[in-house]
């Protein structure tokens, strides 16, 4: 008798479709892909057993399979699919399932995996931050305050100490919580029942986990891999430019933040650092700040430029990718328009827009776990583990 | 016989040979019976010039010297002042002269200087030419006025479009069904795989509709309940003995297209896969019944198509048929030398194996995708199929059918090992190794169905029961395991029997659209032979030929090798032993003239005399060291012949001690043309014939075979002439294999040099 016994799940498969994965009952198992890949290991290359695995609905086997997240989505294997099937559309749907259902509240999960669930989630920033609003403008007796000197200071409302900092402190902290939890899940998955054996050395999970930042987040060395694919006649932008813009922009703009909330917070108990908002124009650190906008504007344009010119025949894009790249331009363009108009001195669209920006940026932290965000820690989760355990 | 002979040089196509020599030679040896000889620049721009001379001189023959007579022979169709077609020879200066000549120390023929070798094979090939124009009788066509009806024998599937196709090309049918109802297997089939563009989903097959149009056809005949007593006569006016609930009654048809189908493998042979064990595990026949019934109430359902199983628990009697077909081989060599044992009663043996699940497998992959698909349809996808195979064999244009099955979300297929399969009670598991999925692992399901085996009824019963001299049933029916199939590569349908069309399931297991297509190929052909012998002529492989061999019964020794050797059964006998011949089962072959040690048989247009005569023509040199052997090459001018062009075109070249004849087939090579190269001192003699056997691809089936029996005897005959025996060899060649032929042929010659002269040399 053999050792498994065959779950398949056709109700599985049949979300796996829905959420993006049409294609994959068109495999007949041919293994081109698994050859056209060129992140792929010799040993049990994907994406071939991950197609036969959805075929059959066979979802622990995905759910807890770690190549899912060495794939980096090139698309060489679904423009190389001699049955047309789109091998990489089916691991990204298979993602974006573990990100609906690894962490609770699991209604999160479910208002994130469509477009009619965008009204729950625009709904509870909308409310927070508008009770918020409320309450501050009963103490400041108007909804859209001036400072003492005239001019526009949002924290007359949005009180940085009082109403922002403690909110997305915790909703920050809440997520980070809520996606190494989910994190730890994955991990536990990616364990196969029995005992691995690794020949030659181990690395530990640091050491991994240093080198994943610096080659992965910084240098996005498996996008330059995935650009150097097999020739596949269809034209593949470099993804690796934009993708590195975008994620240096993110980490301009923590840092900022946190130099902020360092020098708001510390020039509390040390006056030489402190820092007061708003900044002057000419401040580095505002210049900084600017500087972080810019490349996350012109990273998302070519993000999305990108995105918009794919040839549906061999590649798409799907509801969580356009969710990311939508929120993050919500970010964007309500940042720079709140600056704007606070520059033009128009008090209501400021403060309205400042509103929006607030809530979209809670958004992006507070759901980060169930949407495409969380790949940031669940892929580099994974690919910690295949440096650990040898897999590449 | 041609009296008057007009010889063409066609200087075009043997660059490299003396013209003028060789048409002085001609004139000087033949004289008055050639009055015209000449050298044309082409010989395809002086048609209008030949058709002049034939008037002016009144030729009765025209010999063109230069290319094959596979080239072009169209182009030379010549008539005399009469209007009467003269007889046109071809001799093949370029292939089989010219371009494969090389010198015997292997350098090549000097262009502006032919050397000596090449004008003797020239002039040889000339001359041998002559005698057979001179050799070459105008036959009568053996007319056999058809009767324009066809019978149909099966009413399932492919004999039902086997009888409307006939009825609409304008022919009366007469349908034999057996049990009581039409339809056959399709009865059990109400939704078939795709029958038409686009190839892709389900049909429903109509069979009463069908059945209904079939009935209202005033040209069909519709018998149910009936079997075919016998078959006598020939094509074009077979007489059919009906036998019924209403005794028997006689029916003249002009050919038969076979449609008798199958019968599913006896259900022992699935035993091992656990059929019987559980009411959950079943074949496809009955699972089909349970679709029809709608009792299926599995929700997950394993298809299980690999049978290594059931294979593996029958290996060894799997092996045994191969015994029996040896056996029979060693009683069919007997049946050679004495044709009495052909007078023993027969009796039909049972062909039946689990060889037959194997051949099913293609009908059993659409099948099972068929039925996954009407399960799946019926619960949107609720049901769980799993399609376990070995090899998933789907033929040509269905591949879309399974590119949309393999698209359900409900079926899922995998290649895998299925080494268990048993009952747990509540659930059957099946155990499979080795899997796409990269792990062994065990199935459960509800219910599991297995593959069914398509037995031909051929294998089992005498369908046609031929009232002829090689007895009642389809000959060698055990090389095929009891298909109707003659395995001829280029001749579908056929069978050992002329006028016999094999169609569907009988000929080999196939689908419903397989089956169409089969009683239209085979409505066709059985059409193409009632129109030949209206025409006189031959079917395949010798379409149209006219001419029929004749028989010379004053000197016939009533032997009975003819009736015994003839591969199509074309001879009957009367009680005393002469053969009574049957023009329009003949296909020309001249097996029965190979056969003849009297010699009493021939055909107008080729005879024993003919060639014998052809081979007295060549000069054999009396010094074997100065002059070299010469080689005499028999070559079967359906495969060996074209691959002998086709290597000289693509500049092979061989020994130019070789004399090339063609013949029908080796199995018309009489061994009195042996002992005539032997006498005039030929050095050997090489036949050069199709592959023979098992995977035979000889155009008359046996030819080369038989021919390859006859060897011995000949061995025999030689040994006690004293000449070695070694000195005839017999070498098969492919039409593809020309690049084969210099070696084949030089490596003869070789062993025939290194044995030295043949001693009758110049006596």
């Amino acid at each position: 008798m053999a050792e498994n016994t065959l779950r398949p799940d056709t109700e599985f498969a049949r979300q796996l479709m829905k959420a993006g994965g049409e294609s994959l009952k068109e495999c007949y198992q041919c293994a081109t892909c698994s050859v056209a890949c060129p992140l792929s290991p010799a040993n049990r290359p994907f994406p071939r057993k991950e197609m036969v695995w959805a075929s059959f609905g066979l979802k622990e086997k995905l759910m807890g399979d770690v190549d899912l997240w060495l794939c980096q989505n090139c698309g060489n294997c679904s423009d190389l699919c001699p049955r047309g099937a789109k091998p990489a559309e089916m691991m990204s749907a298979a993602r974006d399932m573990i990100y609906r259902d690894l962490t609770k509240p699991a209604i999160l999960g479910k208002w994130m995996s469509s477009s009619s669930g965008l009204g729950w989630l625009f709904a509870i920033p909308a409310v927070l931050w508008l009770i918020v609003w409320a309450i501050r403008a009963e103490i400041a007796g108007s909804w859209f305050p001036r400072a003492a000197n005239g001019k526009i200071v949002f924290g007359e409302i949005f009180n940085g100490d009082y109403t922002i900092d403690p909110i997305f402190m915790l909703t920050f902290f809440g997520a980070l919580a809520i996606l190494l939890y989910g994190c730890q899940k994955l991990w536990q998955s990616f364990k196969p029942a029995g005992t691995i054996t690794i020949i030659g050395k181990k690395k530990g999970w640091i050491r991994a986990l240093c080198e994943v930042l610096w080659e992965e987040v910084i240098y996005a060395s498996k996008f330059a891999e995935c650009d150097g694919g097999p020739a596949t006649g269809q034209k593949t932008d470099n993804r690796r430019i934009s993708h590195t813009m975008l994620v240096w922009s993110f980490c301009i703009l923590a840092l900022v933040t946190a130099i902020v909330a360092i020098g708001h917070w510390g020039g509390k108990i040390i006056p030489a650092i402190l820092i007061t908002t708003p900044m002057p124009m000419t401040f580095p650190v505002k210049i900084l700040a600017n500087i972080g906008a810019i490349l996350l504007l012109v990273a998302l344009a070519m993000l999305t430029w990108r995105r918009a010119r794919l040839n549906p025949r061999f590649q798409s894009s799907n509801y969580y990718d356009w969710y990311l790249l939508g929120i993050i331009w919500a970010v964007a363009v309500t940042g720079m328009l709140t600056q704007v108009f606070r520059l033009m001195d128009c008090i209501h669209a400021a403060f309205i827009i400042y509103y929006l920006h607030l809530m979209v940026v809670w958004m992006l932290f507070a759901y980060a776990p169930w949407t495409k965000l969380g790949h940031f820690v669940y892929r580099t989760a994974a690919q910690v583990y295949a440096k650990m355990y040898g897999r590449s | 016989m041609a009296g008057k002979i007009g010889v063409y040089f066609d200087l075009a196509n043997i660059g490299g040979l003396d013209a003028a020599t060789l048409a002085k030679g001609v004139e000087e040896k033949w004289g008055k019976l050639t009055p015209v000889v000449k050298s044309v620049p082409v010989l395809a721009e002086s048609v209008q010039q030949i058709s002049d001379d034939i008037i002016e001189h009144a030729l009765d023959g025209v010999l063109l010297c230069g290319a094959s007579p596979r080239v072009d022979a169209d182009l030379y169709r010549f008539k005399n002042a009469d209007g009467k077609a003269i007889q046109v020879g071809h001799v093949n200066l370029r292939e089989q002269c010219v371009l494969c000549y090389r010198n015997p120390d292997n350098t090549p023929a000097d262009p502006g200087n032919p050397p000596n070798l090449l004008t003797l094979m020239a002039r040889d090939y000339v001359n041998m030419g002559i005698v057979r124009l001179q050799k070459t009788e105008y036959g009568e066509p053996a007319i056999v006025e058809g009767v324009k009806r066809i019978l149909v024998i099966g009413g399932g599937w492919t004999g039902m479009h086997a009888a409307r196709e006939a009825s609409t090309s304008g022919y009366e049918v007469v349908l034999v069904e057996k049990t009581g109802r039409l339809g056959g297997a399709v009865n059990n089939i109400p939704v078939a795989s795709p029958l038409c563009s686009p190839w892709t989903d389900k049909e429903p097959v109509k069979l009463p509709e069908r059945i209904k149009e079939l009935c209202a056809d005033s040209k069909i005949t519709v018998l149910l309940n009936t079997t075919v007593a016998d078959l006598a006569g020939e094509p074009g006016r077979f007489m059919a003995r009906i036998t019924g609930q209403d005794g028997t009654r006689e029916y003249e048809v002009g050919a038969v297209v076979l449609a008798a189908g199958w019968t599913p493998l006896s259900e022992k042979f699935l035993a091992p896969m656990g059929l019987g064990k559980s009411p959950a595990i079943v074949h496809a026949g009955q699972f089909a019944k349970m679709l029809i019934d709608g009792t299926v109430q599995a929700r997950r359902i394993a298809f299980v198509l690999d049978t290594t199983l059931a294979e593996q628990a029958f290996a060894s009697e799997a092996d045994a048929p191969e015994k029996a077909v040896a056996a029979a081989e060693a009683a069919g060599e007997d049946a050679q030398s004495d044709g009495e044992n052909m007078d023993k009663p027969f009796v039909k043996e049972d062909l039946e194996s689990i060889r037959h699940l194997k051949y099913s497998n293609v009908v059993n992959s659409v099948g099972m995708l068929r039925q996954a698909n009407i399960i799946c349809d019926r619960t949107n996808d609720a049901t769980q199929a799993f399609i376990i195979y070995k090899n998933m064999a789907i033929p040509g244009i269905l591949e879309r059918f399974y590119k949309k099955m393999q698209n359900r979300l409900g079926i899922m297929m995998t290649k895998a090992d299925v080494t268990d399969i048993s009952d747990h009670g509540d659930r059957v598991v099946v155990t499979c190794k080795n899997t796409l999925l990269g792990m062994d692992f065990d199935l459960d399901v509800d219910l599991v169905v297995l593959p069914c085996g398509i037995v031909p009824v051929t294998a089992k019963d005498l369908t046609v029961n031929f009232a002829y001299r090689q007895g009642p049933d389809f000959p060698d029916l055990e090389l095929f395991d009891g298909f109707a199939d003659s395995n001829y590569i280029c001749f579908p349908y056929e069978t050992r029997r002329t006028g016999v069309y094999a169609a569907g399931c009988v000929r080999q297991p196939m689908t419903l659209d397989g089956c169409e297509e089969d009683a239209c190929g085979a409505v066709l052909k059985a059409i193409q032979c009632i129109e030949a012998g209206d025409h006189g002529v031959a079917v395949a492989p010798r379409s149209g030929d006219m001419s029929y061999p004749q028989f010379n019964f004053v000197r016939c020794t009533q032997c009975k090798r003819c009736t015994v050797e003839c591969p199509f059964g074309a001879l009957d006998d009367d009680e005393k032993g002469t053969p009574k011949p049957n023009p329009s089962r003949c296909r020309r072959c001249g097996t029965c003239f190979g056969a003849c040690p009297e010699r009493v048989i021939s055909f107008a247009d080729y005879s024993i005399d003919q060639i014998s005569s052809m081979i007295r023509e060549v000069e054999v040199p009396k010094d074997f060291k100065k002059g070299g052997p010469r080689i005499l090459i028999l070559a079967c001018e359906n495969d060996a012949y074209p691959a002998l062009d086709m290597a000289a075109l693509r500049h092979r070249t061989w020994s130019p001690y070789c004399r090339i004849i063609p013949v029908r087939c080796l199995g018309s090579v009489n061994a009195i043309w042996i002992s005539d190269a032997m006498s005039k001192g030929f050095d050997g003699v090489l036949l050069l014939g199709c592959k023979y056997g098992d995977d035979y691809q000889c155009h008359f089936i046996k030819g080369s075979e038989i021919c390859n029996l006859r060897r011995d005897n000949i061995a025999e005959t030689l040994n006690r002439l004293g000449v070695q025996p070694e000195r005839v060899e017999q070498l098969e060649i492919a039409i593809d294999e020309y690049d084969a032929i210099p070696d084949l042929i030089d490596g003869f010659v070789a062993r025939i040099t290194a044995m030295g002269p043949n001693p009758f040399k110049g006596m």
